[in-house]
């Protein structure tokens, strides 16, 4: 029973995870560098959706607010930033990406000022199923992130879109000659990528506090996942989410509060010890 | 490459100012003493930190409104430390060798102090903080005896809480602590005083920061059924517990320091999950004359009562002490300000309040300031014991029912 509620708890937080985890795969599955401003834009997303929660009272608004807010903002950081730098190395594309994070924080820092901020949900008692504690809120949550990720599964798999996308993160060069237009692909992606990344921050949001930093701080995790999962694995991240956060509470126990987050580190170096195209990669040769 | 008409008038520009600094720097450090204010602007001390600033730039307003200090004006150099010691670090190496500063003030949170300290030793500066670790006390932090610390030590904080767990009556405390020198300093200053008490702690549980939840570690505290939780916690961190803990339905008891259970605590996680909780926090020197000029100080630069930030109060305290220091000295040197600061914070002397009067009686004879945030009378460490204000949270507010004196 033990070892239930700490799973339960685990799942939670893997959500989370990985949430921040699709919208890095996303990202360098098709733009083909890993994006720092990730955390960032997550923090976006919870003070977003702490306005919007604060105007209506409605946690599906904020969500929707989270997902609108979050993917515009990463769609001019694209048109901004990205795409002038779209031939450099991924080295020029991470450092910028790095300085779109420092702006993003920056600027909330400015607007919103430093001072932590929380949603005042109502605190309800948790339903108890067989010994197992579940609070209703996090349910609700989950249920958000479900939408969210059914959203973009959907999007991915069953749309033309989504197939131009797959396309071009499996070679670039065959899907343009096989006429899809890059210039649409990457819109789409962006807007995609920076929804998700809203979603998540408005979990980590709720769940805790939202502050500028609170986003950069879930980059780490949210990078092993996307590492763990196979990196352009879209369902590999999520799930590698769920099972780190799950694998950090399972933890506890035997190693204790203070080096469960150095687990997430010893599975990453295990991953790329043995196996480092990730549970769902690929093998991609180099050219 | 070509340069254009514009790019060579920039660079003529640019080279000229560049020629020109050097002299301008010159020019300023004439009479002037720098002073470093770096504080937690952001992060998990932002709820302090700008007042923090305000109060050391008013205070020092306030010296040079009476002519400054040994014959200098105060000049502030602010930075931030993000409550992060990487970042502190960083701040402090400029305010050091870019700003050339002559102290540095106002540090909080005894990660960030122990991590600032090497640098003010090896610049031979003295460092004010308002951190609690016992390590700052003794060498190899204090070594050179420059670190002036004018918050209680966790340790003190610890013995306060263990008063308190006997003064109501608790059997089975157990203990949280965030993992850094004060959480643990808080925590095991408790354990220390609790046991020699001949009481037993029941679970003690040392968490991460910036985690998405504290459910499990929760889970394993409440599991031994104690009476009260004894924290070592921040505001940030314990906004995510307290929720969750009030989400279990178990009844517990907290007691916490001061600056985790404050009115932003509150205003987090709303009146009915921190109603009855026990917050510690120094009590500033609320009676004294140079608490009221600090208060109306505060007012006036922040719209809030000084009582909303006693770290406000020492950073006020330390511009007040470092220029009287300097008045006694009649130096800008460290080591004589350093030679002088008990001198003119202890007793024996006359009581003085403000800078003026103790400028005025330095003159006749030896002075004892009392600051507004203690009465400031420093021990061999460099450490202050104040008193401890003990508050009831209740309908929101916090009530202060008595005073620890340890």
């Amino acid at each position: 029973m033990f070892y239930a509620q700490l799973l339960v708890n685990g799942l939670v937080q893997g959500l989370v995870i990985g949430l921040a985890a699709l919208s890095i795969t996303l990202v360098f599955g098709i733009a083909r560098f890993p994006n720092a401003a990730t955390g960032d834009a997550m923090t976006l997303g919870g003070y977003s959706a702490l306005a919007a929660f604060k105007a209506t009272g409605s946690m599906a608004l904020g969500g929707v607010a989270a997902f609108l807010a979050t993917a515009v903002v990463s769609l001019l950081a694209y048109l901004a930033v990205f795409r002038q730098l779209a031939n450099r190395s991924v080295v020029s594309l991470l450092v910028a990406s790095i300085g779109v994070a420092f702006f993003i924080r920056a600027v909330l820092g400015v607007t919103f000022g430093h001072a932590q901020q929380v949603f005042m949900a109502p605190l309800s008692r948790p339903y108890v199923l067989g010994g197992v504690r579940i609070t209703p809120l996090d349910l609700q949550l989950a249920a958000v992130a479900a939408i969210a990720l059914a959203a973009v599964f959907g999007l991915l798999y069953f749309t033309p879109i989504g197939r131009q996308m797959r396309a071009v993160a499996d070679n670039r060069d065959l899907a343009r000659v096989s006429g899809v237009r890059p210039g649409r692909v990457m819109v789409a992606l962006w807007l995609l990528a920076g929804g998700v990344a809203g979603v998540g921050g408005m979990m980590l949001g709720v769940k805790t506090i939202v502050s500028p930093e609170s986003g950069w701080e879930m980059l780490l995790p949210a990078f092993t996942a996307a590492i763990l999962g196979g990196i352009g694995s879209p369902g590999g991240a999520v799930l590698a989410g769920l099972l780190l956060g799950v694998a950090q509470e399972a933890s506890t126990p035997f190693v204790g509060f203070t080096y469960k987050i150095a687990l997430a580190f010893v599975i990453m170096l295990a991953v790329l010890l043995v196996r480092p195209r990730g549970l769902f990669g690929r093998v991609e040769g180099a050219r | 490459m070509t340069t254009t008409r514009r790019q060579f008038v920039g660079g003529l520009g640019a080279a000229a100012g560049l020629v020109a600094a050097p002299g301008i720097l010159r020019a300023q450090t004439q009479g002037v003493y720098r002073i470093g204010a770096l504080c937690p602007v952001t992060g998990s001390g932002s709820p302090f930190g700008s007042g923090m600033q305000k109060m050391i730039g008013a205070a020092a307003d306030i010296v040079n409104a009476a002519g400054g200090a040994a014959g200098r004006k105060l000049e502030v150099v602010y930075e931030d430390t993000q409550t992060n010691p990487q970042a502190a670090v960083l701040a402090a190496k400029k305010l050091i060798d870019v700003n050339k500063v002559q102290i540095l003030m106002g540090t909080w949170s005894s990660g960030v102090s122990l991590a600032v300290i090497p640098l003010t030793n090896d610049a031979n500066i003295i460092l004010m903080n308002t951190s609690g670790a016992p390590a700052l006390s003794t060498p190899p932090a204090n070594a050179k005896g420059l670190s002036y610390r004018y918050q209680a030590t966790n340790d003190r904080f610890g013995r306060a809480f263990a008063e308190i767990c006997v003064k109501e009556g608790f059997k089975r405390p157990a203990t949280m602590a965030f993992n850094n020198a004060s959480g643990i300093g808080n925590t095991e200053g408790f354990r220390k005083a609790w046991e020699a008490k001949g009481g037993k702690v029941v679970e003690s549980v040392v968490y991460e920061p910036n985690q998405p939840t504290y459910r499990s570690e929760l889970q394993k505290v409440l599991a031994a059924n104690p009476d009260v939780i004894v924290t070592g916690s921040y505001l940030a961190d314990t906004t995510i517990f307290m929720r969750e803990w009030y989400q279990t339905g178990q009844a517990v008891k907290w007691i916490m320091p001061g600056w985790a259970a404050s009115p932003d605590l509150v205003k987090a996680v709303g009146p009915d999950v921190v109603e009855g909780v026990i917050s510690v926090d120094s009590v500033s020197n609320e009676n004294a004359p140079s608490y009221k000029a600090y208060d109306e100080a505060y007012k006036k630069a922040t719209g809030q009562p000084g009582q909303a930030n006693v770290y406000a109060a020492m950073t006020w305290d330390m511009v007040h002490v470092l220029a009287l220091a300097m008045e006694a000295a009649n130096s800008a040197d460290t080591q004589a300000i350093n030679a002088k600061i008990r001198e003119i914070a202890n007793p024996p002397g006359q009581q003085v309040f403000s800078f003026a009067e103790g400028k005025d009686a330095l003159k006749k004879g030896k002075i004892n300031f009392e600051g507004a945030s203690s009465v400031l009378d420093f021990d061999q460490y460099g450490d202050v014991t104040p008193d401890f204000g003990v508050f009831f949270i209740e309908g929101g507010k916090l009530n202060r029912r008595y005073v620890v004196k340890i």
